[in-house]
């Protein structure tokens, strides 16, 4: 696979998982970081050339409220699960509601 | 490189294995082969050799008992974290992060290296249902993977769950 390749690997994995995850959680903020570069070189990605990896992915949405944050990043994953079989690895998750993400800005 | 791979592990090993509150082994006669003795062949890695011991003595390799394995040892231990490498020697930043939160308890930690038992891997994945590494249990309950721990650690809930296991020794 040429290296044009795999950029279209890497656009096109950050635009799914944004809109999967736009769609299923009617996130009113959505932040998708792709950060599989500091991971490269770690044991369990050996062998693995694909890039896009791991994300940071800070989400917010009114679909949050009322769980914790097991349920939460259950929603998260659940709306990425092709995407978890696929070959994306690891997400670091901030999921917040609406309400907890305006406090926040408030401080 | 497998000899030198096979040093790396030794050596994280043992170094773990001073650190009193760390059960470092993935299961315990990994713990007995690899801190009493030195594997005849220094080539052979971890990796190429039987791993699926603790598996088969309680049966098949079959995924439903490899969940009751897994909920055995979540259930016998206050806290077990499956993770990728060693506590002293992970292979994952996630990784890392979690023990690193875990530690600041002065808490017994069972580690288990998910990288050397894919068997384990599975197992855990399809007991949690939670599709990543890290994954923290405490007394039995799944608590989910680092970004939860610090969570938690940030909003002192740790504390809280962790208030009755503080400074008791892992009996193991």
């Amino acid at each position: 696979m040429g290296s044009r390749g795999v950029a279209n690997m890497i656009l096109s994995r950050a635009s799914r998982m944004k809109a999967k995850l736009q769609s299923s959680l009617e996130a009113s903020l959505l932040e998708i970081e792709d950060v599989s570069h500091q991971h490269a070189g770690h044991a369990a990605m050996k062998g693995n050339t694909a890039g896009e990896t791991h994300f940071n992915v800070k989400i917010v949405s009114p679909k949050f409220d009322g769980l914790n944050l097991v349920k939460r990043h259950r929603l998260v994953y659940d709306a990425l699960s092709e995407e978890l079989q696929s070959g994306l690895h690891a997400l670091s998750i901030v999921a917040k509601t609406p309400q907890e993400e305006g406090a926040a800005a408030k401080k | 490189m497998a000899r030198l791979l096979s040093n790396t592990i030794l050596k994280g090993i043992s170094r773990a294995s001073q650190s009193p509150r760390i059960v470092p082994a993935s299961f315990n006669h990994v713990k007995l082969r690899f801190s009493t003795t030195i594997p005849n062949d220094p080539d052979s890695h971890a990796d190429f050799q039987p791993n699926n011991k603790a598996v088969n003595e309680s049966g098949s390799c079959s995924g439903i008992n490899i969940k009751e394995l897994v909920d055995k040892d979540v259930k016998e231990h206050p806290i077990v974290i499956y993770m990728k490498g060693y506590p002293d020697l992970p292979q994952c930043g996630f990784s890392a992060l979690a023990v690193r939160v875990l530690k600041q308890y002065n808490v017994p930690i069972t580690a288990r290296n998910i990288l050397e038992y894919p068997d384990l891997r599975t197992g855990v994945k399809a007991y949690s249902n939670w599709p990543t590494f890290p994954q923290i249990f405490i007394k039995g309950e799944f608590i989910g993977g680092s970004d939860i721990i610090m969570n938690m650690h940030q909003t002192g809930e740790l504390k809280e769950k962790l208030q009755d296991i503080a400074g008791k020794e892992e009996s193991e």
